[in-house]
């Protein structure tokens, strides 16, 4: 908690700096009313980014809310009708058994991405910070690279990599010794698929997390290494009582963020095999999609994103609220 | 007053006209200065499917709709795979595609919609005489919302190389003797004796209605599954026979990867496509033209050819497209007995009215298809519920990987059954 209201009064002086600097040869009255005119700053300086969200962000969620409660289909769509129907895409969506299924799946799939994610970024961020100058930026080249690349393209690379007959990763298990994967199927089964699309998933979130952290153990002063070795402190103990605390708040920010960003993923399972086989990778919005765009139940599709909202918000909420308590610590 | 008036004398000019169009063709050159300027400037834009439009026809048909309407005609070619979701926009839309063609199976449930535009009067000028089985698919309640333009049903397209290698000569005749000959190709190891993916469910269907049974049937006044008959069994059994000579994938179709790509290597015994998939073969391997050929996909008896599941496509006008007049006259161009016969000739397709079927004698692959179609042909249950069985993930697909990954045929239908009596009872 001490570092995150160390960090919050670093950044909160940083204005404070600049502001003196400028109006040090003025002075006086002319600096008040910059004061004042500086006031709305902040807000103008937050406006394209609220109009933006506004537009991109809080329209269509509207327009989405509504459509929640409309009977959708291709006849009122091409028609242009308008169909009320109340709840009755909720009560349907919420009423069927698949949904249920679909939104256990969603949770431990993230849960799953995340934890794999997290452990394999820490472990590279820090590896990073021990890493000579040329390793480290070798090593970060790469990270930035899997960064970089668009999620359609690395999904086509490892649908080729692991392609039945033509794949890389068979002809070298082949080639190994291990004849029976020559034609192996890795689409074929749940947790093929799935391990497939979470190795995609974490090699694609890795860098952030790795230079992340990283970033993070910068900001961490050698004395306190030092202090720690004089109190005998072995690596173990340097890493849970000096590096541990300095990144908690990193590790948790960016926990939060990949709950969401994986809890989302849409693009990777829907690409590589269609949320196949037999519907059994879909998760919250690879099913949305399906049942609303795929099955042009425009309406029923438009429920179950909204219900997909709610879940994320349910999985973020202990975040939240934590963040909200922070902000509140700190005013 | 007046306006009915005005009504009236515009109905009665656009009668003549239109039956100055059908008539003869010497008036119809004689209007055709009137045509082109009025249409002049103008674009129609026509979403044809993959496979549907041959270089040669396309290139004629444009440059006759040019001459005709002093208009440009322009071509947008469509994928199958998830071509419903596209129409559907496309209709809503304020500029919808003019002329779209739409498979016959997915016909009736786009006339339900209210989308396509209604062509009875287009039917009576010059649709008198178009084949009823291919017709049935574009009436709906009575009124004609598309029209026909060609069927298609699958071949075998084999590789006349790995079959002289394998030491056999001719074409097979009967069921037996076609996995004779794939056993031979086999036994000899040095191609894939056919290459036949696990979800190709049109052929699947075909074998169906080769075993007398259908996808669908009526329970009441509605329809359900009948994957559970055990006729849709035997069906499944033979496509897994056929299967078992391949190393296909099992939960992929024809279409991923491309079946002809595949073929067109040249380490391939056969495979059961549209004649005009050899095109897109030749197009990979230009080294392949010479030994391709084809034949009828044999049945039980020499006598009764394999059952064929007949796709058809139909032209259809787009009811909010600002063009009507422009796509009707396209509509006139494309199904004329000229370019319809150029159709088949080209393609192999069967065409719209069978006085036009020797066409199709011109063409290898057609003259393979056309003993199936005309005695073993049938399609999917032409009613509007059909079409959302077929979105992606298709439950029959999903039916065929698990009998063909062990499943009984009776376990398999049971799984499924559900998904598509879902989707059979879903509410426009």
């Amino acid at each position: 908690m001490s570092v995150q209201t160390e960090r919050a009064d670093r950044a909160g002086s940083a204005p404070a700096d600049t502001i003196r600097k400028g109006d040090a040869p003025r002075g006086g009255p002319a600096a008040a009313r910059k004061n004042r005119a500086g006031a709305s700053v902040p807000y103008l300086l937050l406006l394209p980014a609220l109009l933006v969200t506004a537009v991109f962000l809080g329209w269509p969620l509207v327009k989405d809310g509504m459509l929640s409660f409309q009977n959708l289909n291709p006849r009122q769509l091409i028609l242009h009708l308008t169909e009320w129907n109340g709840f009755d895409n909720y009560s349907e969506v919420l009423k069927s058994s698949d949904f249920w299924k679909v939104v256990e799946r969603s949770v431990f799939f993230t849960a799953a991405n995340v934890v794999l994610t997290m452990l394999a970024g820490i472990l590279i961020g820090l590896l990073l910070a021990r890493l000579g100058k040329k390793m480290r930026l070798l090593l970060m080249l790469g990270l930035v690279f899997a960064w970089a690349m668009p999620m359609i393209a690395a999904t086509t690379v490892y649908q080729w990599l692991f392609a039945q007959r033509f794949g890389v990763v068979n002809y070298v298990l082949d080639t190994l010794g291990w004849h029976s994967m020559a034609d192996y199927n890795w689409l074929g089964t749940q947790f093929s698929t799935f391990s497939i699309v979470t190795l995609l998933i974490v090699w694609q979130s890795v860098p952030f997390v790795a230079i992340n952290l990283y970033a993070a153990t910068t900001t961490i002063p050698r004395e306190m290494y030092e202090a720690a070795s004089l109190d005998g402190a072995g690596g173990w103990k340097s890493f849970t009582s000096v590096t541990f605390p300095f990144l908690k708040p990193f590790l948790l920010a960016t926990t939060f963020l990949q709950v969401i960003w994986i809890f989302k993923s849409f693009a990777q399972l829907f690409a590589i095999n269609g949320g196949g086989p037999d519907r059994l990778t879909e998760t919250l919005p690879v099913y949305a999609f399906v049942e609303g765009v795929g099955n042009q139940h425009f309406g029923m599709g438009a429920a179950i994103s909204f219900l997909t909202i709610i879940v994320l918000v349910a999985l973020t909420g202990y975040y939240l609220r934590i963040a909200l308590k922070n902000e509140e610590d700190e005013l | 007053m007046k306006r009915k008036l005005i009504a009236a004398i515009g109905v009665a000019g656009m009668l003549v006209s239109i039956a100055a169009c059908g008539s003869d063709d010497k008036s119809d050159s004689g209007s055709k200065k009137a045509g082109a300027d009025s249409y002049k400037g103008q674009t129609l834009t026509v979403w044809a499917m993959d496979g549907s439009t041959p270089p040669n026809w396309t290139k004629d048909v444009t440059a006759a709709f040019q001459k005709k309407t002093g208009a440009t005609l322009k071509f947008e070619t469509q994928k199958w795979d998830g071509i419903q979701q596209k129409i559907t926009t496309a209709l809503s839309e304020s500029t919808p595609p003019d002329v779209i063609e739409v498979g016959n199976t997915q016909t009736p449930a786009y006339a339900a919609t209210g989308g396509l535009a209604d062509l009875s009067d287009l039917k009576k000028e010059i649709g008198t005489d178009w084949a009823e089985p291919l017709n049935k698919s574009a009436v709906f309640e009575g009124k004609q919302f598309a029209a026909p333009w060609y069927f298609a049903n699958r071949v075998v397209i084999y590789n006349k190389k790995v079959w002289a290698d394998a030491g056999i000569t001719g074409t097979p005749k009967t069921r037996a003797e076609f996995f004779t000959d794939l056993d031979k190709i086999k036994a000899k190891g040095k191609a894939e004796p056919i290459y036949l993916p696990g979800q190709n469910w049109y052929f699947f269907d075909g074998l169906t209605i080769g075993q007398g049974a259908d996808l669908v049937k009526k329970e009441g006044d509605k329809y359900v599954s009948n994957l559970s008959d055990p006729k849709v069994a035997a069906a499944m059994e033979l496509y897994k026979k056929y299967q078992s000579y391949s190393k296909a994938p099992k939960d992929k179709d024809e279409a991923t990867p491309q079946q002809a790509d595949v073929f067109a290597k040249g380490k391939t015994g056969a495979f059961v496509g549209m004649g005009w998939e050899a095109g897109t073969a030749i197009k990979a391997n230009p080294a392949i033209e010479k030994e391709i050929g084809y034949f009828t996909i044999p049945g039980e008896t020499a006598a009764k050819p394999e059952g064929v599941f007949l796709g058809g496509s139909n032209l259809a006008v787009a009811a909010g497209s600002k063009k009507q007049d422009l796509a009707k006259e396209f509509l006139r161009i494309a199904l004329s007995d000229q370019f319809e016969g150029a159709l088949s000739k080209e393609s192999g397709l069967i065409p719209n009215k069978t006085s036009l079927n020797s066409n199709l004698t011109a063409n290898p692959a057609g003259a393979a298809a056309a003993p199936a179609a005309g005695v073993s042909g049938g399609t999917t249950p032409l009613i509007p519920e059909w079409a959302p069985v077929e979105n992606n993930p298709n439950p029959i697909k999903s039916y065929m990987t698990a009998v063909l990954n062990g499943k009984t045929p009776a376990e398999a239908a049971k799984a499924v059954e559900a998904e598509i009596n879902k989707r059979l009872s879903q509410k426009n």
